[in-house]
């Protein structure tokens, strides 16, 4: 492949480490914990699709090589995505007495109550879409870019997604009563502004856009119950690089990772083609830059971030 | 201590929820005696059990000294324990794609150097972190480790893991060929139903004793540490950073000092492990460790050792409990129940008890001091020395 090939598959793997670092960010900077769960939310909204599509379908026609049934599942993940982070503010986090620190570790307990849940009823196999698979674009392949239609619907929905919450957090009313309260909760408070109902919107908007998240990672690898579970550090390391808090850093961590995430293959190579000396350390750096270590890099980064710049590449302030 | 000379006192003395475990542990050990007795559980694998629970004990200990003392959130208990393990069973076994076939007592030295290695380099960059940062952190360094275990064969043998590895006291005078010296033992307590100790039950009661030496070693070790005025700048550093920087201590060098003792001890849980399973594979390395280690620690109790103890065999229950369930009972596959009953107890205990069933009261001050039994008579290193800043060591 080429370097071009390679930026286009970041892309599209970016899209999906996007939705999900926004919605992190969201709530970090809002609920004010680091929520462990977020990536079993994506599983849960991968699998109400899976479960939804089974359902109902194809509903006849398609876009871009999707059958309009899927954009009803999709529509359907998100839901139920929001749903159940909703359900388990209400019930678990919001009577909970403590401490952010407590909220991060019960946050685990959820992580694992979810996957436990998808595991129980689905098994732990890898399942797919019924979908049939596509071939590449026929006029890209020249290029060395070796994208599906399924691809480029992902990147169209996340982009729509995306402006969606620019448009919504920059000119409603929610947007600037999230804002403020990311800003300084107590003041948001004191405003009159209600900030248990601001908080369950963020949640909701938070979750849905990791259930697109999932619903889109099913679609580009496959379904399996841990898939948000071993994504959630490139997550977290998205977000921190991003900032956290920062939703629009968290746009810009997200792509990077994503885009660093499905360029180390093109980074081993070029590894290869330099003359590093002394001999030891390009055999090390070789091994160490290859796809096994892919999301081991992105650890690495998202470590080094946090020595360096602890608010990350925008910042605390610009919500 | 009391227990022994005054039985009545001392349980008349015990809190609610002490007396709830006690009553428990008791009822529970009755069912595994009976359990034993009539042959429904075999000797041999009930010592492997205890000596699960002792590792898992072990673990928690170390995360104890982390997160119970000084409030460190690592996330990255399942990576030492992995060093602990892979250490030793790489330096000990016949199937070891370097070395291989050194001493086990080679090996656990090499493990906990291996460990204070990785411990300083994982805490010397995160150690300064936010506390929810550190987090974050050291799960995705713990990660990073898992991944390198994975993949480096040359080093680790990949996913096929390592085999051939000797028990722990292979290579010792006396104890390396006692449990094929000692004579079946044929035990008829009910009739009809005999109890056969053979020679692997033996090799399992000299893994309990190692086990009990080590948990035994470490938790008095703990018990003074954390009574000691080095425990009480931990415990400060715990509820107040700030505070403690104050007083002039500096927090940095304590906290990487409680984060090496913690992940030695998790390493030495990790060297034991091996020489109990006499397998290890890169999925030991797994996450789910980390918070099996977490449940028992939040559970018991942060910062008691005791409860740390306590969550350790309620692990063992759970791990094993869910397998023998699918066997007996339901038909559900362990893996999602038993992580589905981590889950639930976390959030259970966050939400109804988050001090844990037994929060460290007494045990934390010096015993002569309590009570009221009058002033007590100047302890060397006492609680009225707070006034005065006490020594750090």
């Amino acid at each position: 492949m080429t370097v071009l090939g390679y930026l286009a598959n970041g892309l599209v793997f970016s899209s999906i480490i996007v939705l999900g670092s926004i919605g992190l960010s969201l709530v970090y900077s809002i609920a004010d914990f680091a929520n462990f769960a977020h990536g079993d939310t994506m599983t849960i909204g991968a699998y109400a699709a899976l479960v939804t599509f089974g359902a109902v379908g194809g509903l006849g026609g398609a876009v871009l090589g999707l059958p309009f049934g899927f954009f009803l599942a999709l529509v359907v993940g998100i839901g139920a995505a929001a749903v159940v982070a909703v359900a388990t503010e209400k019930l678990i986090y919001e009577p909970l007495d403590i401490d952010s620190i407590g909220l991060l570790i019960t946050s685990i307990g959820i992580a694992f109550i979810y996957r436990a849940l998808i595991q129980i009823r689905f098994g732990s196999d890898f399942t797919r879409f019924d979908i049939q698979a596509q071939r590449p674009i026929e006029s890209l392949v020249p290029y060395g870019v070796r994208v599906t239609l399924h691809d480029v619907a992902i990147v169209g929905s996340a982009v729509v997604l995306v402006v969606g919450l620019h448009v919504l957090l920059q000119y409603t009313d929610l947007g600037r009563k999230m804002r403020a309260m990311a800003d300084n909760p107590d003041l948001a408070r004191v405003s009159g502004i209600r900030t248990k109902r601001v908080k369950l919107w963020t949640w909701v908007i938070g979750a849905g856009l990791a259930g697109a998240g999932g619903v889109f990672l099913g679609l580009f690898n496959q379904l399996a119950p841990r898939m948000g579970f071993n994504l959630l550090l490139v997550i977290f390391a998205a977000v921190i690089l991003g900032g956290i808090g920062s939703v629009y850093g968290a746009m810009a961590g997200g792509f990077l990772i994503g885009m660093i995430n499905q360029l180390t293959p093109f980074f081993s190579t070029v590894v290869e083609a330099l003359p590093i000396w002394p001999g030891w350390l390009a055999a090390a750096l070789e091994s160490l830059i290859s796809i096994e270590y892919a999301n081991a890099i992105a650890f690495v980064i998202m470590v080094a971030v946090l020595l360096v710049r602890p608010n990350g590449i925008a910042g605390e302030a610009a919500t | 201590m009391s227990a022994l000379t005054d039985p009545k006192g001392a349980i008349a003395e015990l809190t609610r929820p002490e007396g709830w475990v006690l009553g428990v542990s008791v009822a529970f050990l009755l069912f595994l005696l009976a359990a034993l007795l009539t042959g429904a559980l075999g000797p041999t694998y009930f010592l492997f059990l205890v000596g699960l629970a002792g590792m898992y004990a072990l673990l928690s200990f170390g995360l104890n000294a982390q997160w119970g003392f000084t409030g460190l959130i690592n996330f990255s208990v399942a990576a030492f324990f992995g060093i602990g393990a892979y250490g030793s069973a790489l330096m000990t076994a016949s199937g070891s794609p370097i070395a291989g076939g050194f001493n086990p007592l080679v090996g656990l030295v090499v493990a906990l150097v291996v460990a204070l290695v990785l411990a300083l380099l994982i805490g010397i960059p995160t150690l300064r972190l936010r506390a929810d940062y550190l987090a974050i952190a050291s799960l995705g360094l713990a990660e990073v480790m898992r991944l390198i275990v994975l993949n480096e064969r040359w080093l680790t043998n990949g996913s096929a893991g390592v085999r051939g590895i000797p028990g722990f006291f292979s290579g010792w005078p006396v104890l390396s060929t006692f449990p094929e010296t000692m004579p079946g033992l044929r035990l008829e307590v009910i009739p009809g139903s005999p109890v056969i100790l053979e020679t692997a039950f033996w090799r399992a009661s000299l893994n309990v004793l190692l086990v009990l030496a080590f948990a035994g070693t470490v938790y008095y070790v703990l018990r003074r540490a954390h009574r000691s005025p080095w425990g009480r700048v931990l415990r400060t550093i715990r509820s107040d950073e700030d505070l403690a920087r104050a007083l002039g201590k500096n927090t940095y060098s304590f906290k990487m000092q409680s984060f090496v003792l913690g992940s030695l001890i998790m390493a030495l849980a990790g060297v034991f492990y091996t020489h109990l399973n006499l397998y290890v594979g890169p999925g030991d390395l797994d996450p789910i460790t980390t918070f099996y280690a977490w449940v028992a620690v939040i559970l018991g109790g942060s910062g008691s050792n005791r409860g740390a103890l306590f969550g350790g065999i309620v692990i063992v229950t759970i791990r094993e409990g869910t397998r023998f369930l699918n066997d007996v009972a339901l038909p559900i596959d362990p893996a999602p129940l038993r992580l589905l009953l981590i889950g639930v107890v976390i959030v259970a205990v966050m939400r109804y008890r988050p001090q844990g069933i037994l929060p460290p009261q007494r045990e934390l001050i010096w015993p002569s001091a309590v009570d009221g039994r009058g002033t007590p008579e100047t302890p060397d290193s006492g609680v009225r020395e707070q006034k005065g800043g006490g020594g750090d060591e």
